[in-house]
């Protein structure tokens, strides 16, 4: 059987790249106008439309972004996916997934910003790090194992800053002077080091913003350096961040930009050569407070001018990933996640048939790399709130600190088989008990992480209203109100209560009206 | 049935990937010569397609009735798994991987327009740092890198914070050489020439056995580095961009160095410098013919002055040393010094046997 599904794998990327190479010689979409060219992006890179649109004016060539996570945008790739080009932060996992199978052809780095710790002014005084050189990663695992220093980092498996953030960390930690191999792998400090982390997110742009609203209880970030400093002149937090550089190393995004298919190289230069110009890297710099690429463009004074030494990085595909399965499995900080899920008749026949999926990939049943990263971890706390007309089914279900799990995977998937639709829809009932259970939840684990995700198609019909549920909030402890709701719009769902949900509760709303269902809770996993 | 879809999708897949490797560099979008020129098809490594790009190379063929059209792929991809019967000349970096080509495909002459020595580019502050270690000699406006007295550093596992009176660079990671991925790139390639000709007591490697023998102490130098490029091109430019928080020591080819140094555009900064191994290993740079067309390629490169004149501007030393040093000297850069302790690669089999040694040891990595 499982070989059966290997080769089935196979067959199927080996048809990706046939139909990618048909699409080679047929697709020469040349005109006088200009080339589209279509690019797989992170979604950091939004901060560079204006750059692309006068590039756009230049040439007449169409920058097209489509924005993915980086570890699913990796896996995209190597599975056939028929952008033209790849651009994210970095290309390193991207390289070695893709093993002997070449998919990137050509690679430019178009700017640069290290992962460093921004420290809220206070604690940077208090703990004497202002400017200060010589300070560790060691020194910031030790404040948070004292419960002294708590941070946000996003979330590895899901965004870039929180992958090279962790590889950088676990370098540091490693009694090895050279790359990181599996047996260097120190869970010890490394646990000691993510104690802090009380919040996290699935993209950097997400976390710098969540940063802000809950900054009173945070101490600091781990982010680029160029969203720190864009976060010190956005005018939006009380005290500024210093940037802290930790003496062991830091490890810097190169931004590359990365050629995919062999019949869009022309224009591929054309865009290389337009972001390499000088005035462009200095407009860059100036825009987004990314470093420049190209020597011959000097750092401006916001960025210090000393030697930041670079840590190096694993070979491996094999240690990477298990130092990401570690994180998730041991190292990071416990999460609980409360499921609201609406099962009114409304949602009978397909839609609940995809809402099903979505749960069963999530516990097991997906296999891809980025699925079993996305998946149910070790030592989390999965509580399914099911409503319609009312709350009627509440389940809770533990999974264990080791081992496979499979018990407790299988009690979920049986759970979710049983779902069955009919009657009306109480949302804000069924997030109020969502909210009863988490923040009792809180009061005994006050370090783990707590989020909720609402899945409804439809409006609010029975139950309290919407302001009802606004003002039972307000009068919440702080403790409850810094969970997170992430709706998910879906069917006949109003985006506007849907909104204002998430703009209350300090979550984000996805959209499952033009995504598969499975995808939005996939990248939803990168917020818990 | 099964098995058969299977292999037939995957023979399908064999000729699409082989119609995916090249991309015409040419800057034309129709697939045809300009009027009464004869096309020319060569696959090359990397590092010349700056040089067969520049729109005056372009035009010194165009003279001669040739349309150039290359293709680029890893020299030792271009020796073992790339399809030359598409082409009229294959033009690797380095002896060993011509050579195979030659003797695979019987070609009868072979042309070798223009070579680079290998070298470390680094700074200053490093090169003075590792000549109080004994490890680097000031040759006078360049250094000298002894690469007995590197590879025992290495073997000891020393780190830059441990080497005496160390304030400029007190790291704490190793001190290691950052190069290209062995398993791909020629550069890496040079540099395991010269690693195992000091390994194997100064001699090189010339059979299978020894090879084997003298991975265990060149492996090192490449897995200890973790993720390594694929190109020669990107250390480089981690050098020029991010500096000596990141390479404190880079292999590349001097003609790289050479190159920027005569650009005129500031992307050197002073305190840059190249150490030269001490022995150092040439990167010639080999047309294969494997017709007419590519034999007509191969000797104008060669003899056109014109030609020879371009290859200069890129960095490369031709047969001609008056014009490379002219050439420099009209740029205002400095002139290397005289190489006299320059060894040969290993034959491309016993460098191919270590190569694959080093790939079984990233697997089990």
């Amino acid at each position: 059987m499982p070989h059966y599904t290997a080769r089935s794998r196979v067959l199927a990327s080996l048809l990706c790249l046939l139909a990618l190479t048909a699409a080679c010689t047929t697709s020469q979409t040349t005109s006088s106008s200009g080339q589209t060219i279509n690019v797989l992006a992170g979604s950091e890179l939004k901060d560079l439309a204006p750059v692309l649109a006068d590039f756009q004016k230049s040439t007449g060539d169409v920058v097209a972004m489509h924005y993915v996570g980086s570890l699913q945008g990796a896996e995209q790739i190597v599975n056939g996916d028929p952008s033209d080009v790849a651009w994210f932060s970095s290309g390193r996992y991207l390289s070695l997934l893709q093993g002997t199978r070449q998919r990137i052809l050509a690679q430019q780095q178009v700017m640069l910003s290290p992962v460093v710790l921004g420290v809220k002014h206070s604690t940077a005084v208090g703990l004497g790090w202002v400017d200060n050189p010589n300070v560790t990663w060691r020194d910031i695992a030790n404040r948070s194992k004292a419960h002294a220093f708590r941070f946000a980092m996003t979330n590895p498996a899901a965004s870039n800053s929180g992958f090279v953030a962790l590889v950088g960390v676990a370098q540091a930690f490693s009694a090895t002077p050279d790359a990181l191999q599996a047996g260097d792998i120190n869970t010890g400090a490394l646990k000691d080091f993510f104690t802090g982390q009380a919040l996290t997110a699935g993209s950097s742009g997400f976390l710098a913003d969540a940063y802000a609203r809950q900054q009173d209880r945070l101490d600091g970030i781990i982010n680029y350096e160029s969203v720190l400093l864009s976060m010190n002149a956005s005018g939006s937090l009380h005290e500024p961040l210093d940037l802290v550089y930790p003496k062991e190393g830091i490890i810097t995004a190169d931004y590359p930009l990365m050629l995919l298919r062999p019949d869009r190289r022309m224009v591929y230069d054309r865009l290389v050569a337009y972001l390499h110009k000088p005035d462009v890297q200095r407009r860059i710099m100036t825009s987004t407070a990314r470093r420049p690429a190209i020597p011959e463009v000097k750092p401006d004074p916001r960025f210090p001018n000393r030697v930041l030494i670079e840590l190096p990085f694993p070979s491996s595909l094999d240690v990477v990933n298990r130092l990401l399965a570690s994180y998730l499995n041991q190292i990071r900080p416990p999460s609980h996640t409360v499921f609201v899920l609406d099962t009114s008749g409304s949602m009978d026949g397909s839609r609940i048939e995809s809402l099903k999926r979505a749960l069963l990939n999530l516990a097991g049943a997906d296999a891809s790399l980025s699925g079993r990263f996305a998946g149910f971890h070790n030592r989390e706390s999965i509580t399914m709130v099911l409503f319609s007309s009312s709350v009627y089914n509440k389940r809770s279900f533990q999974l264990g600190e080791t081992g496979d799990n499979s018990g407790p995977l299988q009690e979920i998937r049986n759970f979710v088989n049983g779902f069955k639709a009919g009657g009306g829809t109480a949302i804000y009932d069924a997030l109020e008990a969502a909210y009863q259970i988490a923040g009792t939840a809180r009061a005994n684990q006050p370090d783990d992480y707590y989020s909720i995700v609402l899945m409804t198609d439809g409006e609010n019909n029975q139950g309290r209203s919407g302001s009802t549920f606004l003002s039972d909030y307000r009068g919440w402890p702080a403790s409850w109100r810094t969970i997170p709701t992430f709706p998910v719009l879906f069917g006949e769902g109003n985006p506007k209560e849907l909104h204002q949900i998430a703009d209350t509760t300090g979550g984000t709303v996805f959209d499952g009206l033009h995504a598969d269902l499975s995808q939005v809770f996939k990248e939803i996993r990168g917020y818990q | 049935m099964g098995r058969f879809l299977g292999l037939a999708l995957a023979a399908l897949l064999a000729v699409g990937v082989v119609a995916a490797i090249g991309y015409s560099l040419y800057p034309r979008i129709s697939g045809s010569a300009p009027q009464g020129l004869h096309t020319v098809r060569g696959v090359i490594g990397s590092e010349k397609q700056p040089f067969f790009q520049d729109p005056e190379v372009v035009a010194a063929f165009h003279k001669h009735g040739l349309d150039v059209r290359v293709d680029t792929a890893g020299s030792r991809e271009i020796a073992t798994t790339v399809d030359l019967t598409r082409y009229d000349f294959a033009f690797p970096s380095g002896v060993p991987a011509a050579d195979k080509i030659k003797r695979d495909h019987k070609a009868r002459a072979t042309y070798a327009p223009f070579y680079t020595p290998m070298a470390v580019g680094s700074f200053q502050p490093i090169a003075k740092l590792l000549q109080s270690a004994g490890v680097v000699r000031d040759a006078g406006g360049w250094y000298t890198i002894d690469m007995k007295a590197y590879l025992d550093l290495v073997a000891k596992n020393t780190r830059w914070s441990d080497l005496p009176n160390n304030t400029a660079y007190p790291a704490a990671k190793s001190v290691l050489i950052t190069s290209t991925d062995v398993r791909t790139s020629n550069s890496a390639a040079m540099y395991l020439s010269m690693a195992s000709y000091v390994a194997n007591g100064n001699n090189v490697v010339q059979d299978d056995t020894t090879a084997s023998k003298v991975v265990a102490q060149v492996a090192p130098l490449f897995l200890r580095q973790g993720f390594t490029a694929s190109s020669s091109e990107e250390p480089f430019r981690d050098y020029l961009s991010i500096g000596v928080g990141k390479t404190p020591m880079v292999m590349i080819y001097e003609a790289q160095y050479l190159s920027a140094a005569t650009a005129r555009d500031k992307t050197l900064t002073p305190d840059m410098t190249l150490m030269y191994p001490s022995p150092t290993v040439l990167s010639k740079h080999i047309v294969v013919p494997l017709d007419g067309g590519g034999d007509q390629v191969g000797r104008l490169l060669t003899e056109d002055q014109q030609l020879q004149q371009l290859a200069v501007k890129y960095g490369f030393r031709t047969s001609n040393a008056g014009a490379f040093t002219n050439y420099l000297k009209s740029r205002g850069a400095a002139q290397p010094p005289q190489l006299v302790d320059v060894i040969d690669p290993p034959a491309f089999e016993p460098l191919e046997t270590m190569i694959q040694a080093i790939q079984q040891l990233y697997k089990g990595s």
